[in-house]
């Protein structure tokens, strides 16, 4: 019990695993944009392949002999885009209409809310796979599939809380200074609840990788030869037997990419909302 | 109560899957008295019959099998009497006189004569015939039946290869009262007869008992039938093998497996040659590439040899021209253009492309072609060509690049035999238009003399070679899997064919029957454990809904049967506003415009939107899906077929979840304070981040193929008894279950922490119970409803979420389903799983809201959402 009677003022150790792993994805899919160990796509060097992992190449090379590490680092960059696009379009349509739902109420909030109970009842990968099958595969497709079911997600996030908000009595406040409720929602309420959306867009961050990789495992996300790490995964099944490193460190990367989210996750949320975190983490 | 409630139903499924265990181990060993050989085929025909189109396909299930021609071709590629038992020829070759078998039957019973040679011979020349090689039966100028069992055929001149062309798939003989529906029930006087065609599935054939030919069935180990496995994907090639679903592959998609095969101790590896020519083949009518030096500095960039050993892992022989190496009249041009950059990017500098260029390049499925074309677009972009890649399913490429020749470069492997003509065809996709090449095949055609047509071969060759139409990469190898115990399959592959009608099959011990018709001997144990479950839990729902009040579930029914409602309208929406014709998608390149009306007739896509809207929702109201687009079954039946996996692999992986969830949750809980419960914390943010088809990839890696204690996928079937298919749906089951256990864990843990905070546990910590006794008396009980929430939740989830998991394990479920059904544009299909999991979900989550309000007297008076 002891423990967990601390209010925690400050940021907690998973924030700072979290956040250490997140910033070695970030940076490693960044410097791949001005470097990598060899170049990830054309360096084809058929003598050199399906090598272990070496000190030439730290990771190993794939069948067509390009270098593993350089393929996982701009693969980063692939699954990193995808996903926060996909998240900003899930945010940017998701929050204003949960806002507006909570500042109109009554016949545009039932509309957001029954389409929101809707959306969940239906099987997620599937649709996103029906998108992308039919859209034709491709990494902007992928983003519009994975964005479309962070739509709801973020309105029902911005609803709840702003809904509790209306009756505050900064808000009343402002109304009664004239504030229009466009106006009181942008600068009273959005701020108010930019911690919760911050939290759960990192949550949402993870889940949105992790489609990602689905997607690209089963053919439909960023097509070849971009490297993405669900492509890579799927390339290396018929050679685990003889070549486990290629399905060992895409997917190692996937793992860690969403752990390390996770964990960024939580500690925000321990930060912003020490009370919770009593019960929580 | 709940607790208690769902530790007893645990109890008793336990119990059940125990006993079902017990009971079926009975049934494992069954001896099944059919000898069904299964074949791996990684592409599926578009019809079945070989006289019309041009699919190789086709040819592939049907020929010498089923359909028979007067003259054949053996395994070494020369041609043997066939219906016709000899022949004499005329006239300097103009006239030939077939004399044929004479107690020869098709299949339907009716009797084989030479009015049959006649029609077919006939029907594949005609004007309006839409056989593929229909100019190789345009010298015939007169067919003439002398007796039922002999005919001449005259010529308008002699044509050198007459014979072998009358071996060709496409001049099979077919009889008139059938010719007409062979494309989907064919009937020839092959060996083996039509049985059945699971589209997207498998193509079965059975022995046929009055076949003319040598008595067959004379030992045990002949076949008493045939299953083709339509296998698209190399994994699933690989887990199907290993599994034993499958007998073979004769042409084994993924050359990166084949060291493995030769080493395992069940399987044969046999790699032959092939009348495969992989080429990377140029738009020749277009600019850029309609300028020889663009295509020779194209020929230049490309290291043959690379792409042999990065593609095809060493198998295949470099060419240099579209002519197979294992050809007498064979001309070696595979260094006419030998690897040099610099001499590459000159050419390019000639052209007046210093500045280099951009092509796309569009590949079909299969992964010689993905693969290849990686490696080209890098070999490329060495001379400064940028290499879009493009890649496409068949369907788009025969429209896209065959049909309308809108492409740049594609990459593709011509497997007819000797087809030097596609290059002096007006309108082949190349664009290759070249009078003198044409000359040469057009003399071709009429020279029977041997040492000319050699002469003349050759020359066509260097020609092709020299005009630089294509980069001509390498004869593709014909690499044959076996399991041991297969004897007789062909090596090589002298027509597009697999011939099997001389392979034995030996059972050998791992090898699992195949059986052809499972209805015949399933096992009764399956339906009955169902039965029994279903019951069960129809029983524990009928309490739960009289617990909770007739006022609560009738109220909670209509908020059911209204989402359901607008599920069916929004899921109906989505379906019809996709892009993509399923009818011009179904019927492929070529279709005729009065084909594509007749089958959105028969598909019922010329009625209004509405009306097939409510045909669909009342045909799903009484349980009739209608009826699917590709598999030609009752949609019903297939979403039932695919639950059987989906269904129980669900359970399993939450039964899995939910044995390791409960205890080690408890345990976090008691221990939250200390170093245990932080170390089970950190174990769960690594279960929940782990991608669940990533760990099946390292399950696999670690029990399948490396301790072989586990199937590495595939799923025997029900009727192979419950526990083959509990065994392989073991490690499916543990993917699945782990990320799912990891939430659980939490889950339990913080619901445990909530109930301790609460006052009645303080009340009885203050009446001096321990706190493990309050845990075990109070707080359970009462975490039970937060968690019975999640569980619901996840069975949803895992329903349908197993889909990569199931791909990755090759299984039969409904994920895989769905998703064939979305990538062949079959949307009755599509529609209905997707309502069918839809309503799983608000099922789910009213039989959890059932439960609460049979628990919690209180919930029963208001909504609960």
């Amino acid at each position: 019990m002891s423990n967990t009677l601390i209010v925690r003022s400050s940021l907690s150790l998973s924030f700072w695993i979290g956040a250490s792993i997140i910033f070695l994805v970030v940076l490693m899919a960044l410097l791949s944009l001005l470097w990598t160990p060899y170049d990830a796509v054309n360096l084809v060097d058929v003598g050199a392949r399906l090598q272990a992992p070496s000190w030439q190449h730290l990771l190993g090379t794939d069948y067509l002999g390009r270098d593993v590490l350089s393929q996982v680092m701009v693969g980063a960059r692939t699954s990193i885009s995808v996903a926060i696009v996909a998240i900003l379009l899930g945010v940017g349509i998701g929050v204003p209409l949960g806002l507006l739902a909570a500042a109109r109420g009554g016949f545009i909030d039932q509309c957001v809310m029954r389409a929101n109970d809707l959306i969940f009842a239906f099987p997620a990968l599937i649709l996103a796979i029906l998108f992308t099958a039919w859209l034709g595969p491709g990494a902007i497709n992928a983003i519009v599939a994975i964005g479309i079911f962070n739509i709801p997600v973020f309105a029902r996030l911005a609803r709840g809380p702003a809904l509790s908000l209306w009756s505050r009595e900064f808000v009343l406040a402002a109304r009664a200074a004239g504030k229009n409720k466009f106006r009181i929602s942008a600068e009273h309420i959005l701020p108010n609840i930019a911690n919760l959306l911050v939290v759960n867009a990192t949550i949402q961050f993870s889940l949105a990788i992790i489609a990602e990789a689905g997607l690209s495992y089963l053919g439909l996300g960023a097509q070849a030869p971009t490297p993405s790490w669900g492509r890579m995964l799927a390339e290396s099944q018929t050679m685990i037997s003889f070549a486990p490193w290629l399905a060992f460190f895409p997917g190692g990367a996937i793992f860690l990419t969403v752990f390390g989210l996770n964990l960024l996750g939580d500690g925000l949320r321990d930060y912003f909302d020490p009370k919770q975190a009593r019960s929580q983490s | 109560m709940v607790y208690k409630l769902w530790t007893k139903l645990l109890r008793g499924q336990l119990l059940l899957l125990l006993l079902t265990a017990l009971l079926s181990a009975g049934f494992v060993g069954q001896v099944f008295a059919s000898n069904i050989l299964t074949v791996g085929i990684q592409l599926e025909p578009p019809n079945l019959d070989p006289t019309q189109g041009a699919a190789a396909a086709v040819d592939e299930v049907v020929y010498a099998n089923l359909f028979e021609g007067l003259t054949s071709i053996t395994a070494d590629g020369s041609v043997t009497p066939k219906l016709a038992k000899r022949w004499e020829i005329f006239e300097n070759g103009r006239r030939y006189r077939f004399f044929l078998q004479d107690n020869v039957r098709f299949h339907d019973g009716s009797a084989f004569t030479a009015e049959d040679v006649k029609f077919s011979l006939e029907r594949a020349a005609a004007a309006d015939s839409v056989n593929a090689q229909k100019s190789l039966f345009e010298p015939i100028e007169n067919i003439e039946v002398v007796s039922p069992t002999i005919v001449d055929i005259s010529l308008s001149h002699a044509v050198g290869s007459f014979l072998t062309h009358l071996a060709w798939g496409d001049a099979v003989i077919v009889a008139p009262e059938t010719a007409a529906s062979n494309a989907t029930t064919p009937v020839g006087t092959g060996p083996f007869m039509f049985s059945r065609w699971r589209k997207g599935v498998s193509i079965d054939l059975l022995l046929n008992p009055s076949y003319w030919g040598a008595a067959s069935n004379t030992n045990e180990h002949n076949l008493d039938g045939l299953s083709f496995r339509i296998v698209p994907d190399p994994t699933a090639a690989f887990a199907s093998l290993l599994a034993g679903e499958i007998d073979g592959f004769p042409a084994y998609p993924a050359p990166e497996n084949l060291e493995q095969f030769r080493r395992h101790a069940d399987f044969n590896v046999l790699v032959g040659t092939s009348e495969g020519e992989t080429i990377l083949a140029i738009n020749n009518a277009a600019p850029p590439l309609n300028d020889i030096r663009v295509r020779r500095a194209l020929n230049y960039a490309i290291d043959k040899q690379a792409i042999i050993n990065g593609a095809m892992f060493g198998y295949g022989q470099p060419i240099g021209s579209h002519f197979p190496p294992h050809h007498a009249s064979y001309l070696d041009l595979s260094n006419r253009y030998a690897h040099d950059v610099v001499k590459a990017k000159n050419l390019l500098v000639q052209a007046g492309y210093a500045q280099g260029l951009e092509l796309s390049l569009k590949l079909p499925p299969p992964s010689y072609a993905r693969r290849s074309g990686e490696i080209i677009a890098a070999q490329l972009n060495a001379i400064g060509v940028q290499v879009n890649i493009e890649n496409l399913e068949w369907a788009q490429w025969l429209n896209q690049v065959f049909t309308n020749k809108n492409f740049e470069l594609t990459l593709v492997s011509h497997t007819e035999p000797l087809d030097l003509d596609i290059y002096a065809r007006d309108n082949y996709y190349f664009g290759y238009d070249d009078a003198e090449y044409k000359k040469l095949i057009a003399k071709l055609s009429v020279t029977n003399d041997l040492q000319e047509r050699d002469g003349l071969f050759k020359r066509a060759q260097r020609k092709l070679s020299e005009d630089a139409v294509n980069v001509f990469l390498f004869q593709s190898p014909k690499m044959g899997v076996w399991a041991k115990g297969i004897e007789g399959v062909w090596v090589n592959s002298p027509v597009q064919a697999n011939d099997v009608t001389a392979v034995q099959r030996y059972h050998s011990s791992n090898q699992l029957s195949n059986e052809l018709d499972s209805g015949s001997s399933k096992s009764v144990v399956a339906p009955f454990v169902a039965s029994l479950l279903g019951l069960s839990f129809l029983l524990v729902v009928a309490y739960l809904a009289y617990r909770a009040g007739a006022n609560f579930v009738f109220r909670r029914l209509a908020t059911l049967v209204i989402t359901m409602a607008v599920a069916t309208m929004v899921i109906f929406t989505l379906v019809e506003i996709a892009p993509g014709d399923p009818a011009e998608f179904m019927m492929g390149l070529n279709a005729e415009p009065e084909a594509l009306s007749a089958l959105r007739t028969e598909m019922g896509l010329d009625k209004s939107v509405l009306h097939r809207y409510f045909s669909w929702v009342g045909g799903a109201l009484r349980g009739d899906f209608g009826t699917s687009f590709t598999y030609q079954s009752s949609v019903a039946q297939l979403i039932s077929e695919r639950l059987q996996v989906s269904l129980p692999l669900a359970i399993y992986a939450l039964t899995l979840a939910l044995l390791i969830a409960i205890p080690v949750g408890i345990i976090a809980a008691r221990h939250r304070a200390s170093v245990v419960g932080g170390a089970i914390m950190s174990g769960t943010q690594l279960g929940i981040a782990i991608p669940n088809f990533w760990l099946a990839i390292l399950l696999v890696l670690g029990f399948a193929s490396g301790l072989r204690w586990f199937p590495v996928g595939g799923f025997p079937g029900w009727q192979a008894g419950i526990l083959p298919g509990l065994y392989a749906l073991t490690l499916p089951a543990i993917a699945l279950a782990v990320p799912q256990a990891a939430i659980l864990v939490r889950v339990v843990r913080s619901a445990l922490l909530d109930t301790l905070n609460e006052d009645y546990i303080r009340t009885a910590r203050a009446k001096g119970l321990s706190q493990d006794e309050a845990l075990k008396y109070h707080a359970l009980r009462n975490a039970a409803i937060p968690v019975l929430t999640i569980l619901g939740l996840q069975f949803s989830f895992l329903l349908a979420g197993g889909i990569i998991v199931e791909n990755v394990f090759y299984l039969p479920g409904l994920g895989r389903l769905v998703f064939q059904a979305i990538l062949q544009r079959d949307l009755i299909v599509v529609e209905s799983v997707v309502l069918v999991l839809a309503f799983a979900t608000v099922l789910v989550a009213f039989l959890v809201d059932l439960t609460y309000a049979a628990v919690d007297p209180r919930l029963r008076s208001r909504r609960v959402v």
